[in-house]
């Protein structure tokens, strides 16, 4: 009986083996559910610590933020700072050097005359500094603003050889410029800056060159100028290079110490560059020395290009021509006593007020030659003035006057607002004679004609 | 519909027709499983009621009888699985205020593609609950046997209501502690 119930060992399984199937089924659900709540909680953990690691990304990039705001901040005042600092300076060395210059045309004697011109050249060496300091304070704003004016380049750089070979022969040293030919004839560019580029590369081959001499090279490359200055003087060894163009790092104390400067002219000299559409670059010279090349875009000068100013001689002979009736309108007394002193001698007749009020009354009343403007007055400012004074001409069919700003914060920015205010030149305080009297020549050789 | 389902209404229909009972009501039935089932996997609601209405021919009993029994089975079957849902609850209305807020909550961290019904609880008083059962399917006579299993595990009486079903896949129902 027992037997007969045995199933077929084929279609029947025995009861252990079925509770066994039955149990590791059983078990392997159980495990599957671990498994899956394991990998569920490491899932939520990996989220979470995701999420944490994205929120302290946010946080350091927070103040990561926050630290270069403050640092720009902190840079941006510091820049301020040089730059007010620089202008309140700038303000009595106008005195200062507005009176050497006076005094030193005046009949002295030669122990006098020195110190009249070591009062003179250490002013021009303060004024030189803080026209270095306020460039890079620009640069540093990003407020430098490149003139688009025309200019011949083969003038500008023989003007600048003219000073450098004088000073090269002084020290013993040769200087041996070429100008590739196509310099002559106008361009359009900003002639200030590229003199001042010069100037730096020159001052700077000069200072450091004890024998040999200077070359300077004047080429057209695949549309960019190159101004190439090589020397044979100490060089810059090359651990120095690379802090070369860097604001306020002399390559070593000692060069401060030896040669002066304030290691900011090549600082200053690559931003114009760079800004000018090219770059200065620094390459060792063989056999010693340096060798600086300094590019910048130059365009074609506009049709119907202005006449360069006048030369020296010839501004004086336009303002000697007559007796020109000339008015001043400058609130300082200092600056009003700079002006007549500088303006002394050429026969000229100054009437000085001290508000651009009184300067519109005056002209109205009795039209001047050329008008003297100084920008910032009480009462009325010298824009203000000067619009009124066009609107009078309009209104009365009068000639137009040649007004020149005297700008004591001459941003190029400002200049060009200036122009479209009615002001047809500026010069940039403290007043250089040389300057001011080229400047009155150009705007009055029409009517000297 | 969760494995685990099928799996406990087999144990349970093995109880009451044994293990050749169980064959002969699958072998009866065209299922697309073939009627393996592992408490893991994911099987249409179809078929448990294809095996409810067989067990249901087998035995006399009523379909929704069988599912209010199958209700109390599973609710044992909870208890004794998951002991750590009903270790902290003191009164039944509590572990059925917790079906919804926590143990469904788990298993969706198991099974995340789980169907589950709603349980939507409301308190009328401390011994006073009114539940709303929602589903795909129509089980809520299996929901109205878990209640009732659910008060016995807790050695509550209770006085269980239902106040509104429609189709057998929603259902309102009153509960009322006893002392």
């Amino acid at each position: 009986m027992a037997d007969a119930a045995v199933p077929r060992r084929e279609d029947h399984v025995s009861r252990r083996r079925y509770e066994r199937e039955r149990r590791a089924r059983e078990e392997a659900e159980t495990l599957l559910e671990q498994k899956s709540r394991e990998l569920y909680d490491a899932n939520i953990a990996l989220t979470m610590q995701a999420s944490e690691l994205e929120k302290s990304v946010e946080r350091r990039t927070a103040e990561l933020q926050r630290a270069k705001t403050e640092a720009e901040r902190a840079n941006a005042a510091k820049s301020d700072f040089l730059a007010m600092i620089s202008h309140e300076i700038r303000t009595p060395l106008n005195g200062v050097l507005g009176m050497a210059t006076a005094l030193s045309e005046t009949e002295l004697a030669a122990d006098q005359r020195e110190m009249a011109d070591t009062i003179l050249s250490s002013g021009n060496a303060l004024l030189g500094l803080l026209n270095d300091i306020l460039d890079l304070a620009k640069i540093e704003a990003q407020q430098m603003e490149i003139d688009e004016v025309d200019f011949d380049l083969a003038a500008l750089v023989g003007d600048v050889v003219r000073v450098y070979s004088v000073q090269a022969r002084d020290r013993g040293l040769t200087f041996d410029a070429r100008v590739a030919p196509e310099a002559s004839g106008p361009v359009r560019g900003d002639p200030t800056r590229l003199r001042q580029v010069m100037f730096n590369l020159l001052s700077n081959a000069l200072k450091f060159t004890e024998r040999g001499g200077v070359t300077l090279e004047v080429t057209r490359q695949a549309g960019l100028w190159h101004l190439r200055v090589r020397d044979t003087g100490v060089g810059v060894p090359p651990d120095k290079q690379a802090r070369l163009f860097k604001a306020f790092s002399q390559t070593d104390v000692s060069v401060t110490r030896n040669y002066g400067g304030t290691g900011l002219g090549l600082a200053i000299a690559r931003r114009m560059c760079r800004l000018m559409g090219g770059d200065l670059v620094f390459a060792p010279a063989p056999g010693g020395g340096s060798d600086f090349t300094a590019s910048v875009r130059l365009h074609a000068a506009a049709p119907g290009h202005k006449r360069p100013r006048p030369q020296r001689d010839e501004a004086l002979g336009v303002l000697q021509a007559r007796p020109w009736r000339v008015l001043v309108a400058e609130d300082s007394e200092t600056n009003q006593k700079v002006l007549r002193l500088l303006l002394r001698g050429l026969g000229l007749r100054l009437e000085l007020v001290s508000n651009g009020e009184r300067a519109v009354e005056r002209h109205c009343h009795d039209p001047f030659d050329i008008i003297l403007m100084d920008v910032n007055m009480p009462v009325m400012d010298g824009m203000e003035a000067a619009g009124l004074i066009r609107q009078a001409e309009c209104a009365h069919g009068l000639p137009r006057v040649p007004i020149v700003a005297l700008t004591a914060n001459a941003m190029t920015h400002q200049v060009a607002d200036y122009l479209r205010q009615g002001i047809d030149a500026h010069v940039a305080k403290p007043v250089r004679k040389e300057d001011l009297v080229s400047v009155m020549a150009e705007l009055l050789s029409d009517q000297a004609a | 519909m969760k494995g685990m389902v099928f799996t406990e209404l087999l144990d349970m229909a093995e109880r009451v027709i044994g293990e050749d009972g169980v064959d002969e009501v699958l072998d009866s039935l065209d299922l697309d499983s073939g009627g393996a089932y592992s408490a893991v996997g994911n099987y249409p609601c179809r078929e448990l009621m294809q095996i409810v209405g067989a067990l249901s021919d087998r035995t006399g009993l009523a379909g929704d009888d069988l599912q209010r029994q199958f209700g109390g089975w599973m609710l044992q079957r909870f208890s004794r699985s998951y002991p750590q849902f009903f270790a902290d609850k003191t009164c039944p209305l509590q572990m059925l205020d917790a079906i919804d807020n926590e143990v469904h909550v788990e298993v969706r961290k198991l099974y995340p593609d789980a169907e589950l019904p709603r349980f939507v609880t409301e308190w009328l008083g401390p011994e006073h609950m009114r539940m709303t059962y929602r589903s795909e399917r129509p089980l809520m006579a299996f929901c109205h046997g878990l209640i009732e299993a659910c008060m016995a595990h807790f050695d509550a009486r209770a006085r269980i209501e239902v106040l509104a079903a429609e189709t057998g896949k929603a259902a309102v129902f009153d509960i009322r502690l006893e002392r």
